[in-house]
């Protein structure tokens, strides 16, 4: 359970060494774009000997490797699978890379699905055992489109609203994909509460900047704390069915909705 | 022929290695005065683990711990077999 995602370069030190004072709930250490294509030995090799060397409770580690159709797939895995991290991150994850992915490892998999096939076909991705996570990557389903990126959103609604779905059926977690502006902080905000509304549980990130709005955000607000405290304070008076409170009906599926935001507040250290 | 991995940047180092006729370690950093020796520590024991006795070492460093010296004399003496090969 975490709500942000930070994406940090694999083959820059100074990032790596300094991951954990950014307040990011997860880092996920970039094998992929960030890394230009002849030093992917380097990055790797790098993010190794990091590895090796340090140990995190906390962030979560995540490591985005390099997409099953590179030469870089199988090397990313097999050198660095043995090492200390909670999980990768599959780039153009497809049903069937995401078999190939779990064949070889027992870590769990955030599927990061950016193509329009991959979103046609999502829930068959989703509900793979090991899939613990989908993140939405807008921009290079957006190009493959060729539909603009707007400031609002509009155009990927129906695919967060799509994602919202299937990861709640299968009871997976949906991050939301990245806001690009690094100094738009307002609008990051907005970005991040039409994503939380549709039903997104964190977002990604590719900046520090961007970590404290995105934290704030996707964690339960004072006032609904204190919502779910009264719920579950009069839950323990009515043990049968359905009881009103402020005129409105409280019955199971919000009584365990209040539950699950308590035990958000206490994770993040909100109670 | 000469290969080189990592960078100029903060944190890091480049570190260049070719043929020699005997092993020499050329340490540039801006902290040598304080780790100079650690610094050089670090590669002769990472050249030993390959084996590696007749080399040119030169690195230019800007604060690399050890774990990232390490890893970019990796990266070169991978990249140096391989023009081998």
């Amino acid at each position: 359970m975490s709500r942000s995602f930070l994406f940090l370069p694999g083959n820059n030190p100074g990032s790596l060494q300094n991951l954990d004072i950014f307040n990011a709930d997860s880092i996920i250490i970039d094998l992929e774009d960030s890394v230009t294509f002849d030093t992917k030995d380097e990055a790797r090799d790098l993010v190794y000997h990091f590895l090796s060397k340090f140990m995190f409770k906390t962030p979560s580690i995540y490591l985005r490797i390099n997409d099953i159709s590179t030469p870089f797939f199988n090397d990313d895995i097999d050198v660095l699978d043995s090492l200390e991290f909670k999980g990768y991150v599959l780039p153009k994850a497809t049903k069937e890379s995401v078999i190939s992915l779990s064949k070889k490892t027992d870590k769990s998999i955030i599927a990061l699905l950016e193509t329009p096939m991959s979103l046609v076909k999502s829930e068959a991705i989703i509900s793979l055992k090991q899939v613990d996570a989908v993140l939405l990557g807008a921009e290079d389903l957006t190009t493959a489109m060729k539909i603009e990126s707007t400031v609002s959103r509009q155009e990927i609604t129906y695919v967060r609203s799509k994602l919202a779905l299937e990861c709640a059926a299968h009871e997976t977690l949906f991050i939301d994909t990245p806001y690009t502006d690094k100094d738009d902080l307002a609008q990051l905000k907005n970005d991040c509460l039409q994503a939380k509304i549709l039903g997104a549980n964190a977002k990604s990130i590719i900046h520090p900047n961007h970590v404290d709005v995105v934290n704030t955000v996707f964690s339960p607000t004072t006032h609904q704390i204190a919502n779910a405290k009264r719920i579950l304070k009069k839950a323990e008076t009515h043990q049968k069915g359905a009881f009103n409170l402020d005129g409105k009906m409280i019955d199971k599926p919000i009584i365990n909705r209040a539950k699950n935001l308590i035990a958000q507040a206490k994770k993040y250290q909100l109670l | 022929m000469n290969v080189s991995a990592g960078s100029y940047e903060s944190n890091d180092c480049l570190i260049t290695l070719e043929p020699a006729a005997e092993l020499e370690c050329i340490i540039h950093s801006v902290v040598k005065e304080q780790f100079g020796e650690q610094i050089e520590l670090v590669l002769k024991q990472t050249l030993a683990g390959h084996n590696i006795t007749h080399v040119k070492l030169v690195i230019n460093d800007k604060g690399a711990l050890d774990y990232t010296i390490k890893a970019r004399l990796e990266t070169a003496i991978r990249r140096m077999r391989d023009l081998d090969e």
